[in-house]
């Protein structure tokens, strides 16, 4: 189970090079083939710098980077037991190919529930605060982690 | 691509124009996995999904929101999107078809918010969620 002592740890902070190769993956793999996310010269038109990470983005340096997986290890969370409960993104500018953004997760709360059916289970809510190159604020990330006992 | 859409525009009770995705195939979880980085087995192992108690694999939660993701920029640029949370209600299997749809349920000055829903073709929910849109005003 989740050590709650571990509530409100921040965790190092870890950089991750925005990619247009990465964001073709994710798109691709939704099946979303807006040529926004892949094509600079539409991207443009439409006002953007650059093709702009999709809204769902995120997840690829919180998984890439370690810093999910790292949480995870750190709160001797069992691997094989979490579903993801909630997902939350706070957008304050776009991030594009050839940004630097860096993220700081935080374990903000670990919470034991029972489910309707008397199941016992840890709530765990980490945050994400990410700034890019220039120190700015991109985005926030809050991810809520349902580990099953 | 969203065409622009201005606040005056839009009024409560508004419909997010639906998106239809599927069936979701396992194919697909492998390309999700490697693309995510959420290595997960239970996401792209049918054995370890049994031994961990499941009939088999499931979808990782992060491809349905990438559907309502979609949904919501087909609809809304994606600059104009300020805020998007989501639960995860359900857990979704190959071959299930997923509906994202979605409606304005308030507006504030220069901001609209909607709830967004996401489920399978047994009506069964996978997500329930509000995004926030900042919509320019004509002028």
């Amino acid at each position: 189970m989740a050590d709650k002592s571990k509530e409100g740890k921040e965790f190092p902070s870890m950089v991750w090079d925005v990619e247009r190769g990465k964001i073709r993956e994710l798109v691709r793999a939704i099946g979303d083939f807006d040529p926004l996310w892949v094509d600079k010269e539409v991207a443009k038109k439409e006002g953007y710098k650059d093709c702009p990470a999709p809204p769902t983005f995120y997840t690829v340096p919180m998984m890439w980077c370690g810093s999910m997986p790292q949480v995870i290890t750190e709160l001797k969370i069992n691997f094989a037991m979490i579903l993801h409960g909630e997902e939350e993104y706070e957008y304050y500018q776009e991030i594009y190919p050839g940004d630097l953004i860096a993220g700081t997760p935080k374990v903000t709360r670990i919470e034991e529930k029972t489910s309707k059916s008397g199941r016992k289970m840890d709530m765990v809510t980490v945050e994400i605060n990410y700034t890019n190159q220039r120190g700015e604020k991109v985005a926030k990330a809050r991810s809520t982690l349902v580990e099953r006992k | 691509m969203a065409k622009q859409i201005y606040f005056e525009d839009i009024n409560i009770g508004d419909a997010m124009p639906a998106l239809v995705k599927g069936p979701v195939q396992k194919l697909q979880h492998v390309m999700y996995a490697g693309a995510s980085g959420d290595f997960n087995p239970l996401h792209t192992d049918d054995d370890f999904a049994k031994a961990v108690g499941m009939d088999g694999v499931i979808a990782h939660g992060m491809l349905i929101m990438g559907f309502v993701g979609q949904a919501i920029t087909n609809w809304i640029p994606k600059k104009c999107l300020k805020k998007l949370g989501i639960r995860f209600a359900g857990m979704t299997k190959p071959g299930n078809t997923i509906t994202v749809s979605g409606k304005v349920i308030d507006k504030k000055p220069g901001l609209i918010i909607c709830e967004v829903t996401a489920m399978d073709e047994k009506g069964d929910v996978k997500i329930t969620g509000q995004f926030e849109a900042a919509l320019p005003s004509k002028g």
